[in-house]
């Protein structure tokens, strides 16, 4: 009994010839057990939506069965102008947001290396991590407010004398909402990826530096920074391999009928012209593009992280 | 920025690893300018961040006549009146809210943690056959999203819409989270699963006597992970439900606060019933909705920071 049941046990090589699956059932079978309503759910849950993106290449009818039409419905999403302007909305965005956030986590967790009062630091990092906790609908509340008429930002705006601009209809001002919203969710606790790392260095390294006069600057230049760079590359891999998701949540409850015009997104067009207008099949067909652009762009981001750091993305 | 790193998270830097090293706060003049420097840029960034919700609090706690005239930079009430709480908790949409999402968020996690706990403890197995095709399985789903339409359609199909399991299970088991729970658990040592065995325990009494108690850290911190997940969970439940009364807290308050929609909460038929609402400052109503919203996150809020900076995930194995 026992030695059945025990994994990688070695029966004689003339029995397990005989009943391999037999007996790799009785060893095998509560584990498999365990494994089959985790399974049930992806395969349901998963890969019948996968199979549902076959929508793309048809043209849905109120009576089914739908008909195939091959590329049709995306030769019709490439011809529309819209189209063109939500995808480069979301590059434009994806690229600010890679430009001006992924670097300031990183900035923080230097900053909160460098704390050395045990409580002022967690202090600190109790009130910074909170934001990442809250839904996009909050913080979208919390923003409208700071950046309405009567809110802090204005206030200040009028204390040293220029106009009050609302900025959530402000189509040149919107990006930067979307940017500096998103420091504001995510600095803090993205920093803590970086203090990991950071804490992983050896210590010993930052005592003979000290031996050896180095100051702050040059700590930080040649020891912190090098320790943490495979850390920061793969984080920016990451992000490459998502670049085509501006941020579905946020955008959606930033938005509004006045600037709209520069932060549709494909998510959000996909949204608008899926369930809001009804067109099915132009709507899978523009969800199924980002689908594939956003898998080959994190396979090459896998493909490079293991080849730079040799840490995949999974 | 995107919930791919969340899982990694966990792994976070254990308290008091910290060396403190002579030269900390500096030597010279110069360093000791810097240092003063720094710390007062963190806690600038902690009044950023804190002020905004403090804010709101003081303006929901204001006397209502003085809620227009209140600067955006102050947190201290003005006056003082509950006025806006009191309608906020006796509001029948808010209410409603609320159980929908204590609901939605109650029997959601007790799915995940079952279905993902299970599933890990398989998955970590090794030599199980089959294990491979299962984590390709689950891979493909985390490298390619079929889009919003298919998944809607989905629920379609098998006659999901406007129940709450379009929303309970929605990402039932995230890929992410499974990939972390098997990597714990294949670090448990076979020594203890094999004493287990020797002493007459079967697979599952294994899995639930021996395995779920030496992973409490790493699922206590993959539950509030899902706990949080659900409670903010905005995007499914507009897509899925149509009916309102089933509508989570998060679309209430957007329908109010996003979108401005004054009549979904004073409501025009209820302006004579509910004379309260009717009156209040819309301002105060909106700050005290959101923070109502936040109020269950500031409650776990304490449980997130002791798992999560525990650095539980490494650190429960070796420990």
């Amino acid at each position: 009994m026992t030695a059945e049941l025990a994994p990688h046990s070695n029966g004689p090589a003339g029995r397990r010839a005989r009943g391999d699956f037999a007996h790799s059932f009785r060893q095998w079978w509560p584990y498999w057990a365990m494994l089959l309503p985790g399974v049930i759910f992806f395969v349901i849950w998963h890969y019948v939506p996968i199979w549902n993106a076959k929508m793309a290449f048809e043209q849905v009818r109120i009576i089914p069965p739908n008909i195939w039409v091959g590329l049709k419905n995306f030769q019709l999403l490439f011809s529309s102008p819209v189209f063109y302007q939500v995808v480069w909305n979301t590059i434009i965005i994806s690229t600010m947001k890679l430009v001006f956030i992924f670097p300031v986590p990183i900035i923080v967790a230097l900053m909160l290396n460098e704390v050395r009062s045990g409580p002022l630091r967690k202090t600190i990092q109790s009130a910074v991590y909170l934001p990442h906790f809250l839904s996009w609908v909050v913080i979208s509340g919390i923003f409208i407010a700071l950046l309405s008429p009567s809110g802090a930002i204005n206030d200040i705006a009028r204390a040293v004398g220029l106009q009050p601009v609302n900025y959530m209809t402000n189509t040149g001002a919107i990006r930067w909402v979307l940017v500096l919203s998103e420091i504001w969710r995510s600095a803090g606790w993205d920093s803590l990826l970086y203090l990991a790392a950071i804490i992983a260095i050896d210590q010993s390294l930052y005592e003979a530096a000290e031996i050896d006069g180095a100051n702050r600057w040059q700590k930080i230049w040649h020891i912190t920074i090098p320790g943490i760079a495979p850390t920061i590359a793969t984080l920016f891999i990451l992000n490459m391999g998502m670049f085509l998701s501006a941020g579905l949540d946020q955008v959606f409850n930033m938005q509004n009928d006045v600037n709209r015009s520069t932060i549709d997104i494909i998510d959000t067009y996909v949204y608008r012209i899926g369930l809001q207008t009804g067109e099915y099949a132009l709507g899978t067909a523009a969800g199924l593009f980002k689908g594939v652009i956003g898998f080959i762009l994190i396979i090459v981001a896998h493909l490079v992280s293991k080849r730079l750091t040799g840490r995949g993305v999974w | 920025m995107t919930s791919i790193e969340e899982p990694i998270a966990p792994m976070a830097p254990a308290k008091g690893e910290y060396v403190h090293t002579r030269a900390a706060i500096g030597r010279t003049p110069l360093e000791r300018i810097e240092y003063a420097i720094i710390v007062t840029t963190l806690l600038a960034m902690v009044v950023v961040t804190v002020q905004p919700i403090l804010n709101l609090l003081a303006v929901s706690l204001s006397d209502n006549a003085r809620v227009p005239g209140m600067s955006g930079l102050t947190i201290i009430p003005e006056g003082f009146s509950l006025d806006v709480w009191t309608v906020l908790v006796n509001h029948p949409r808010v209410q409603q809210g609320m159980l929908n999402s204590i609901l939605i968020t109650a029997v959601g996690v007790v799915i995940n943690i079952a279905l993902t706990t299970l599933m890990a403890w398989g998955l970590s197995r090794p030599g199980l056959p089959g294990r491979r095709a299962v984590y390709v399985l689950v891979l493909v789903t985390i490298v390619f999203e079929p889009g919003m339409l298919p998944d809607y359609f989905f629920n379609k199909q098998f006659g999901l819409l406007d129940t709450y399991w379009s929303v309970i299970m929605y990402k039932a088991v995230n890929a992410w989270y499974l990939i972390i729970l098997v990597r714990f658990f294949e670090e448990i040592p076979e020594d203890l699963i094999e004493a287990a065995r020797i002493d007459g325990a079967n697979p599952f009494q294994t899995f639930y006597m021996v395995v779920l108690p030496l992973a409490k850290p790493a699922i206590a911190t993959i539950a509030l992970f899902y706990i949080v997940f659900h409670w903010n969970e905005f995007f499914r439940p507009l897509l899925y439900l149509n009916d309102q009364n089933k509508w989570p807290l998060q679309l209430v308050l957007r329908q109010f606060v996003v979108e401005g929609d004054k009549l979904s909460i004073v409501g025009l038929e209820d302006m004579g019933k509910y004379t309260n609402a009717s009156q209040i400052d819309l301002r105060a109503f909106k700050a005290g909705m959101i923070l109502l919203t936040i109020a269950p996150i500031l409650v776990i809020y304490p449980l997130i920071l002791k798992y999560f900076t525990k650095g539980t995930m490494t650190g429960a194995v070796k420990g």
